[in-house]
């Protein structure tokens, strides 16, 4: 037998008895010493190798090496297997508590507006902005609200003077939209807006509004119904079932109050849509002629539609929050929870 | 308006259950609701007789009743001292579970069996009252349910009107509305009066001054009334719908008002003088004592009825107490007038009196109602009070109100709808809403509106009335929207919401807080700007717009601190207004940040120690922010304040940014009771947004390896490391990248030196690998800078 075929003998022997070694100590060093202790197989195949002519040499150095290697490789992975096992016997506690990043909380009111800003700007409308601090004009005037009209019942209004207010709604940013530019307008409008009522659990001095508008030739209440139910079944969920009730509002006309089937409870009835299974959630209509008149935009022309709601009233129903106080409060165990 | 279901079906067909109607009329745009009752269902309270009732054996206050409930005559022990024999009473029976919780049990009450209970009206939670058992009428059926009986009486209806609805703030008014459900008639009721010989001109007169407050005034007189209690069925009328029955007179008026809607008004005709009415606007100061007792100045908006002397009444408001029906009034002047909606409005706002009539002509009344109302009083009257009517009537109609011809084009209604309605169906609609039809033709249909819509005035108007009639549900929704494609980007909103999300990634909270804050919050900070005061506050609490976010995050802190919620990382974003009289609301809006730390800065953790707060990290808030809206650098600028223990103004491209400051301990102490540090910053969000930033440019990366040196020194104490990274910087040569200072160290001293800086500096070299003798030139040059131009000493 020559050297090549007693090197690839060793090497199945090699292979034979890694399939069987123990997992122990002893007998992993009792593999090694046999394969490349001093006076091991390999070894000895080397010694032997030394004595060889250099052309032979040249014939068998890289098998050699090779098996060499293979046997090194062999009890590494081998001394290795018993390290881990000794590491993996060590107790790890891994009931100890995650590192939990420490990032802050939006607002639930924040997230409820950005919810519904972001569906509606996929559908096109642009954001738009007014001031809190509004002329009576165009937080009533321009929207046929007349003084001394009943409809300012709708709205206790916090004055500044006989002809300033704390904007009642976010609808005069419509009207300074409208005012400065020319249809087609697609806007939405977030904002915060003051009422002059007593504070309690269901009512607080302001709210956070968002109001759409969208103003062009064809505009029906089909297109309204239409926008609206999308909105709701992307908000609330598909399966909402979507309610629109005549109802009256001075710059709409004809205008409607938008309920959505109780998401919450499945329509069934729960405290959050006091039984009824039905969740009020917005306002909306077609722009009142009068308001176009009173913009410049020509009422046989153009139509359009608009619609309102409160994004406080939303996040408490959508929660299961009771009292809108808590919104305002800044207790970080409830900031903490959204 | 409150409706009973029984009283309306008076005036049509109502083929509806409540809970029905309550739906049909909110789908008409009238939010109905039907009043609960705590009896509603209640099973095992059944209308008993009261047959016998002897004194209790044993007890004085008691008493041992028969009754009789149709299947079964049983013995009672009552303790009510109303109890009486023939009574018709509510009688719960034995197993009962009353709406207050009691199951009832067979007992002995001092010995005697007791086979029920003889309820008291709290017991059953009809109310409070428990002075005596509830007593029904004489024809209640013994032996029914106390629920089916109440029922018969009708179910209480609370119809939440919208303010361009005045017609239906009547029975006749939501019976209209049913009549557009069902196509069934409306039945107006007939109001025959039966007139004397003497004519009505010979006791009263009417002269309107101001015929634009007063269109239309009309009177009669009824001579020899009896007041007296109503009725029963008048009292209970007008107890079904929750108003108190007072005496006949006054009952057939608020009856008519609540049947018509037409408020109406009724005076002593002792009581006015000088067989005159006038209509005039009142003197400014004029002093009345109206019929609730109370004192009131007026002014010229307030319309009043006088007589010929004084006032007898403010117009369509109140009456005034000199003229008010009295027990022993015998002859009545009644009062049906049509009053201008602006003016009562007025009168009622300046008066701060909301009433029944003025609710309704505030929002318009029938101007042509105002007979019919006058003769179904006048009839009522008779009918409940007796009397005879002088013959004929006072009517003062100088300039009858004219309604104009209103064209609704059919193709308008479906263009706005987008759906095709049968014309037909359109025009009997308009019919049913007592439109007069003064033409129609396939393209339009003419009509005037009946005299008792004020809100028809318009083809829109018509145009709401078909779709809220036909059904909001019938129409469909365009399943195909138009969406209009955006050139113009949302700038301002992206990076104001880019903000939040990067403050709140930072690890801080929002909190949204009240924008109406105290005077004494408004004289807070740097440089308080005049605020806006509010006219009609809530409280002295809430009467200015805020001029600074930082009170109100101090007080949600202090809040917090109460709860023990002492680690806080706090923001808010939102305006504050400021006092401006060349803006067109008198007012300037700034939209702020406000942040907000006091307490551990990390959530407490087993891994790490915990972090004080301090006001470098909201500077590195601050550096970080600036760094991520692509400004190259602020300027920090130390400025003294008396309510900032420190405080550090921020400037970026020549603005006035904002600042960051520890709030003075003492302030803290004395104004807000908190003994912890507490640390804010408030920056203009507008410098960020309204300013376009470049777009980000990339920078390459170095391929060349850096050198890192350290440089430790003593300095001396006033030494800033401002100043001493200026310095390293000016003398670091070409190569020198980044001043990075790592360490402040104050423990020992060296020479007088008491603290030591440890900076850790980075050279590079774009195009080769730097030598390291190279660097040690730079470093020799850096270490000469700091020891002769600073005093500092190597370490």
């Amino acid at each position: 037998m020559n050297l090549l075929e007693r090197a690839e003998e060793v090497r199945l022997q090699l292979k034979n008895d890694l399939a069987q070694v123990g997992s122990d100590l002893p007998s992993v060093e009792n593999f090694r010493i046999k394969f490349l202790g001093k006076k091991g197989i390999i070894p000895a195949l080397f010694s032997e190798f030394a004595t060889l002519s250099n052309d032979a040499k040249r014939q068998f150095g890289k098998t050699l090496n090779e098996l060499k290697n293979e046997a090194e490789h062999a009890v590494n992975s081998l001394q290795e297997r018993l390290n881990k096992q000794e590491t993996d016997s060590e107790f790890f506690d891994f009931t100890l508590p995650g590192k939990t990043p420490s990032l802050g909380h939006l607002h639930p009111v924040t997230q409820t507006l950005n919810r519904i800003t972001d569906i509606f700007r996929e559908i096109g409308f642009q954001i738009e902005y007014g001031p809190e601090v509004e002329t009576d004009y165009h937080n009533f005037q321009a929207l046929n609200i007349p003084e001394n009209h009943p409809a300012r019942d709708m709205q206790d209004t916090f004055y500044i003077d006989d002809s300033i207010v704390l904007r009642t709604h976010t609808s005069p940013i419509q009207v300074r939209t409208m005012l400065k530019s020319k249809p087609p307008i697609r806007i939405l409008a977030p904002g915060r807006v003051y009422r002059n009522e007593a504070i309690n659990a269901r009512s607080y001095c302001l709210f956070h509004q968002i109001e759409g508008l969208y103003v062009d030739e064809h505009v029906t209440f089909a297109e309204l119904k239409g926008t609206i139910e999308y909105f709701a079944k992307r908000f609330f969920g598909k399966n909402v079932i979507i309610r629109f009730r005549p109802s009256f509002f001075p710059f709409t006309e004809p205008s409607a109050e938008v309920d959505v089937s109780c998401y919450l409870c499945g329509a069934k009835g729960c405290r959050v849509c006091k039984h009824t299974g039905w969740l009020e959630i917005m306002g909306c209509g077609m722009v009142d002629p009068a308001v176009f008149a009173e913009v410049g935009i020509d009422p046989e022309k153009y139509t359009g539609y608009a619609f309102g709601m409160g994004a406080d009233r939303i996040a408490l129903q959508k929660y299961g929050i009771d009292d809108i106080r808590l919104f305002f409060d800044g207790d970080v165990r409830f900031l903490k929870q959204f | 308006m409150i409706i009973n279901t029984k009283w309306l079906e008076k005036y049509t067909e109502v083929p509806f259950s409540p809970a029905e109607l309550e739906e049909r009329l909110t789908s008409l745009g009238l939010e109905s609701a039907v009043r609960k009752s705590p009896v509603d269902g209640l099973k095992g309270v059944v209308v008993a007789e009261v047959l016998d009732v002897q004194h209790h054996p044993n007890a004085d206050r008691l008493s041992v009743c028969r009754v009789n409930i149709g299947a079964a005559e049983l013995s009672i022990v009552c303790g009510a001292p109303n109890v009486a024999k023939g009574q018709k009473v509510p009688l719960a029976l034995l197993g009962t579970t009353l709406p207050n919780g009691m199951t009832l049990k067979p007992t002995k009450i001092r010995g005697v069996c007791s086979e029920g209970m003889i309820c008291a009206e709290d017991e059953l939670g009809i109310s409070d009252d428990h002075s005596g058992i509830m007593t029904l009428d004489n024809d209640a059926p013994v032996g029914m349910e106390l629920s089916e009986y109440l029922e018969r009486n009708g179910k209480t209806l609370d119809v939440d009107l919208t303010p361009n609805r005045p017609d239906c703030a009547s029975h006749i008014g939501i019976a209209r509305e049913v009549t557009l459900l069902t196509g069934k008639d409306l039945r107006i009721p007939a109001a025959p009066i039966e007139e004397s010989d003497e004519p009505v001109g010979n006791y009263i007169d009417v002269e309107i001054e101001n015929p634009v407050g007063c269109p239309r005034y009309a009177a009669r007189v009824i001579r020899g009334v009896k007041i007296a209690p109503s009725p029963v069925w008048l009292a209970k009328a007008l107890e079904s719908i929750g108003l108190r029955s007072i005496n006949n007179v006054v009952d057939a008026a608020n009856f008519v008002l609540m049947e018509t809607g037409h408020p109406l008004h009724t005076f002593d005709y002792r009581n006015v003088h000088g067989k005159k009415i006038v209509v005039r606007s009142a003197a400014e100061g004029e002093i009345v004592t109206t019929l609730d007792g109370s004192e009131r100045k007026l002014t010229r908006n307030v319309l009043l009825i006088c007589d010929a002397e004084r006032p007898v009444a403010v117009a369509g408001i109140m009456g005034l107490a000199n003229s008010e029906i009295m027990p022993e009034t015998t002859d009545v002047l009644i009062e049906s007038a049509y009053f201008d909606p602006g003016t009562i409005r007025k009168g009622s706002k300046y008066l701060g009196l909301q009433t029944d009539a003025s609710y309704r002509f505030e929002r318009g009344a029938d101007p042509e109602g105002v007979i019919y109302a006058l003769n179904r009083l006048t009839s009522l009257i008779v009918e409940v009070a007796g009397g005879k009517v002088c013959r004929g009537i006072i009517d003062r109609y100088p300039t009858p109100i004219i309604r104009s011809e209103i064209s609704v084009r059919l193709k308008r209604i479906f263009g706005l709808l987008d759906i095709r309605i049968d014309p037909v169906w359109i025009r009997e609609l308009f019919q049913k809403l007592g439109a007069q039809i003064v033409a129609a033709d396939p393209e339009k249909i003419v009509l005037i509106s009946p005299s008792f819509r004020p809100d028809l005035t318009r083809e829109v108007d018509y145009i709401e009335e078909v779709v809220r009639v036909y059904g909001m549900s019938n129409i469909p929704s365009a399943r195909r929207l138009q969406i209009q494609p955006i050139v113009d980007v949302h700038t301002r909103h992206d990076l104001v919401e880019k903000l939040r999300t990067t403050v709140c990634s930072y690890g801080y909270d929002e909190v949204f807080n009240n924008s109406l804050v105290c005077e004494r919050w408004t004289t807070f900070g740097v440089h308080p700007a005049q605020p806006v005061k509010l006219k009609n506050p809530l409280s002295q609490d809430m009467a200015y717009l805020r001029n600074s976010l930082i009170p109100g995050m101090i007080a949600a802190a202090k809040r917090n601190i109460n709860r023990k919620n002492d680690d806080l990382k706090l923001f808010e974003i939102g305006y504050i207004q400021e006092s401006d009289p060349k803006s067109e609301t008198l007012a300037k809006e700034t939209q702020k940040l406000a942040v907000l730390i006091s307490g551990e800065l990390e959530e407490k953790n087993w891994a790490h120690s915990s972090t004080k707060s301090d006001i470098f990290v909201l500077k590195g808030v601050i550096e970080d922010l600036i760094a991520r809206f692509g400004f190259s650098s602020a300027i920090f600028v130390s400025e003294n304040n008396e309510y900032f223990r420190h405080l550090i103004g921020v400037v970026v491209d020549e603005k006035e940014f904002g600042y960051v400051g520890e709030i003075d301990p003492g302030y803290l102490k004395n104004d807000w009771d908190i003994e912890t540090p507490i640390f804010v910053m408030e920056l203009n969000v507008s410098v960020l947004t309204e300013t376009m930033r470049p777009a980000v440019k990339y920078h390459e990366l170095p391929v060349y390896p850096s050198i890192e040196r350290d440089v430790s020194i003593w300095v001396p104490e006033k030494l800033s490391v401002g100043e001493t990274t200026e310095t390293i910087r000016k003398h670091g040569g070409e190569y020198l990248r980044e001043v990075r200072f790592y360490d402040l160290y104050t423990g020992k001293s060296v020479d007088k030196l008491k603290k030591s800086f440890t900076f850790n500096l980075v050279f590079q070299a774009n195009d080769r690998t730097l030598k390291d003798e190279e660097v040690d030139k730079a470093m020799a040059a850096i270490h000469d800078a700091l020891t002769n131009e600073l005093n500092a000493k190597l370490r």
